[in-house]
């Protein structure tokens, strides 16, 4: 008798335990550090970077990996230092976890190098947070260890909140900016303070480049970074301030901006604007409904929060047609496609999408390859070593939505 | 909306029968301000007592208050006063005289008293503190955060002029301290048990925008005195312009220790050095 009760809380225990670890969404991050300058800016110059990939061999880039959840999901994030020198953590910005979980050294904890540690908490309310390593946060986030979070609704849904706004299609753009002198060797390697600990050096904080998603100037120019948009269409226009100066958004009228959430909270009144100023650690949440067609740019001015003097605008470019518009944005639902433009193969990573149908198409509509793709595949390599050169149209399409991304073969 | 209305009116009441007359001091006097690497910035600041605090003293009023002010300089030279967003225009007081003057406030709220002359070069050196109107008893909490740079202050000081599209500052605090020290403050470090109300208020009496950071829970704005629209948003990141004060509304869900910096984070460091900055922590018990 006894027996059979041990066996079966045995069966119970272990269901239970299954149960709870098949409904955690599980996502691994590496921390490392470039051992040489690789990541490349507008005007050729390559800096060393600091940051977090999914995978090690996946070169750094800025920001790192966006992170998608929905809200109520039980999350763990694994971070795994490869840094061969300072510890890191994962702050959940704006994310209100416990202070085991907040990832600020001495209050939590750090991972060393060559470690591994678990960071476990509820996705809470629908909205855009960040993350970033907070050990010697200065430097570290100036040298790349930085993403964007964003919680979707409980049933995945194109709505900014349960009860909020539906959209057809989201951008999200995180704005920094980057001292290439914090990103030379001896100072992002920090030769004989490797422990990164209390009275650190910190440089004159004198940035040359301003980014949106880590690119600036022409590099904005390119379709992954537009606003596509289609008359009628709405689109969830998510921005990210990670950055040491202020942001100053000027929007074309014909958008029709709605400023509708901060911080990952929906605002007590939405309101139309054409200017919004962010600065900080601050999040904002934005509708673009276009009512005519057009083509502009959305300026972003980057000014210094001692003085209030502008000191770059980068330009987005906006097109609004009469026909079926593109997200070309790169993160939206957790996707991220890259190369893009690719020569042989496109990878596309995910850590939120279970299951899709993937299609690509020509740009006069006909159908090139198609592929369904399913248990929680986090990467999924594309072989097109076959096609010509030219634009092509990736369709992505879940229960929930479909979604045309512009993918160019060089 | 008639619950409202009538919690309002009483809330109204309570403090109209038990308002009162405050008469308080203030005196201007020159000195240091020690800064945490123990640099001495020459600094000007409204004192509480007669003789050279490096905190500007908060004074707290019940809403129906009235204000009966003495200020005193004890400067060598001229100086004014004045509260920002309240209509009454600023007073000279020549050195080694003194002014009295009566305010009274209509709104709760936050209130920033300074030296308007020649702005903002005295403002800069020290002048400014501030004054809280409650409408409340809850556990409140006072922040006057302040960017520093001692070569500023020595020109400035020193009668020279300072060229303010430069500014770079060096030392950024919380009521004249930076960290480790600020959780040594009473008046600064946000204790509180799960559950409680806790009211922090914030003055930038300094010429930088400052992103306070919170860690661990989302505050409600109560007051602005420079974005009215503001009040009632969630948020877990504040910017505070110049010479803005905030009323912000704290209520802990969960027990913990947790950081609240400005997130522009050179700002966490003092004279090129992390982590002695505007960064310090909130302490929530069960």
């Amino acid at each position: 008798m006894k027996k059979t009760k041990a066996t079966i809380f045995f069966i119970v225990f272990i269901s239970a335990t299954l149960r709870i670890s098949a409904q955690r969404t599980v996502v691994n991050l590496v921390a490392k550090m470039d051992v040489r300058p690789q990541y490349e800016l507008w005007d050729g110059n390559e800096v060393m970077l600091m940051g977090f990939t999914k995978l090690f061999g996946t070169p750094l880039s800025l920001p790192s990996p966006t992170l998608v959840f929905n809200e109520g999901d039980s999350v763990e994030i694994k971070l795994r230092n490869m840094s061969q020198s300072a510890p890191h953590t994962i702050h959940l910005h704006g994310l209100d976890v416990d202070q085991k979980t907040d990832g600020v050294p001495n209050l939590s904890f750090s991972v060393p190098h060559d470690s591994t540690g678990s960071y476990i908490f509820k996705a809470p309310h629908a909205g855009t947070y960040l993350y970033h390593c907070h050990v010697i946060s200065t430097i570290h986030v100036q040298a790349g260890m930085y993403g964007v979070i964003i919680v979707n609704p409980p049933d995945g849904s194109n709505t900014t909140w349960e009860g909020g706004y539906a959209y057809d299609s989201e951008n999200t753009w995180m704005m920094s900016e980057l001292d290439s002198f914090w990103h030379q060797y001896n100072y992002i390697h920090m030769e004989g303070q490797h422990e990164h600990t209390n009275g650190t050096p910190i440089l004159d904080y004198n940035p040359q480049y301003f980014l949106i998603n880590g690119k600036s100037e022409k590099q904005l120019k390119g379709p992954d970074n537009s606003i596509i948009s289609k008359i009628d269409e709405t689109v969830y226009l998510r921005l990210v301030n990670i950055g040491y100066y202020g942001n100053r958004i000027s929007l074309p009228e014909g958008l029709n901006a709605k400023v509708i959430s901060s911080d990952g909270r929906p605002l007590p009144a939405a309101y139309d604007t054409d200017t919004l100023e962010m600065y900080p650690g601050e999040r904002y949440g934005l509708l673009l409904q276009p009512s005519e067609v057009f083509e502009d740019s959305i300026q972003i001015t980057y000014f210094d929060l001692n003085t209030q003097i502008s000191k770059s605008i980068q330009q987005m470019p906006v097109k609004v047609s009469e026909v079926n518009g593109l997200n070309t944005g790169l993160v939206s639902k957790g996707l991220n496609i890259y190369p893009n433009p690719f020569k042989n193969e496109v990878y596309i990573s995910t850590n939120n999408l279970h299951s899709y149908i993937l299609t690509v198409s020509s740009m006069n509509g006909a159908e090139i390859m198609q592929l369904e793709v399913s248990d929680h595949l986090e990467l999924q390599k594309l072989d097109m070593a076959d096609l010509s050169a030219g634009i092509y149209i990736l369709n992505i399409n879940t229960e929930a939505s479909s979604q045309n991304f512009r993918i160019i073969k060089n | 909306m008639k619950k409202g209305l009538l919690i309002f009116c009483c809330t109204l009441l309570y403090f109209a029968s038990h308002s009162a007359n405050t008469s308080r001091s203030l005196f201007i006097h020159g000195g240091n301000l020690i800064a945490v690497n123990d640099s001495l910035i020459p600094y000007v600041s409204f004192n509480e007592f007669d003789s050279f605090s490096q905190n500007n003293p908060v004074i707290t009023l019940n809403l129906g208050d009235s204000l009966s002010l003495w200020v005193y300089n004890r400067d060598t030279i001229e100086h004014q006063f004045a509260i920002k967003n309240i209509d009454k225009p600023s007073i000279s007081i020549p050195r080694l005289d003194s002014i009295h003057i009566d305010y009274f406030f209509s709104q709760a709220g936050n209130y920033i008293y300074y030296d308007p002359l020649n702005y903002p070069t005295n403002t800069f050196l020290g002048l400014a503190g501030m004054i809280a109107v409650k409408n409340h008893n809850y556990s409140s909490f006072y922040w006057n955060i302040k960017e520093h740079d001692k070569l500023w202050n020595t020109r400035i000081r020193a009668g020279a002029k300072v060229d303010w599209d430069t500014y770079y500052p060096k030392y950024f605090t919380i009521n004249g301290k930076s960290n480790p020290m600020i959780n040594e403050d009473s008046q600064a470090r946000i204790t509180g048990k799960v559950g409680d109300t806790l009211i922090l208020y914030i003055a930038n009496t300094g010429q930088s925008i400052h992103s306070i950071h919170f860690h661990g829970y989302h505050v409600t704005v109560l007051f602005s005195s420079k974005y009215t629209t503001h009040v009632g948003r969630s948020k877990d990141t504040c910017p505070v312009f110049p010479l803005e004060s905030l009323v912000l509304q704290i209520i802990p869900d969960k027990p913990g220790e947790y950081p609240v910096h400005d997130h522009n984070l050179v700002a966490a460091s003092a004279n090129n050095t992390y982590p002695n900055g505007m960064f310090t922590t909130i302490l929530i018990t069960e």
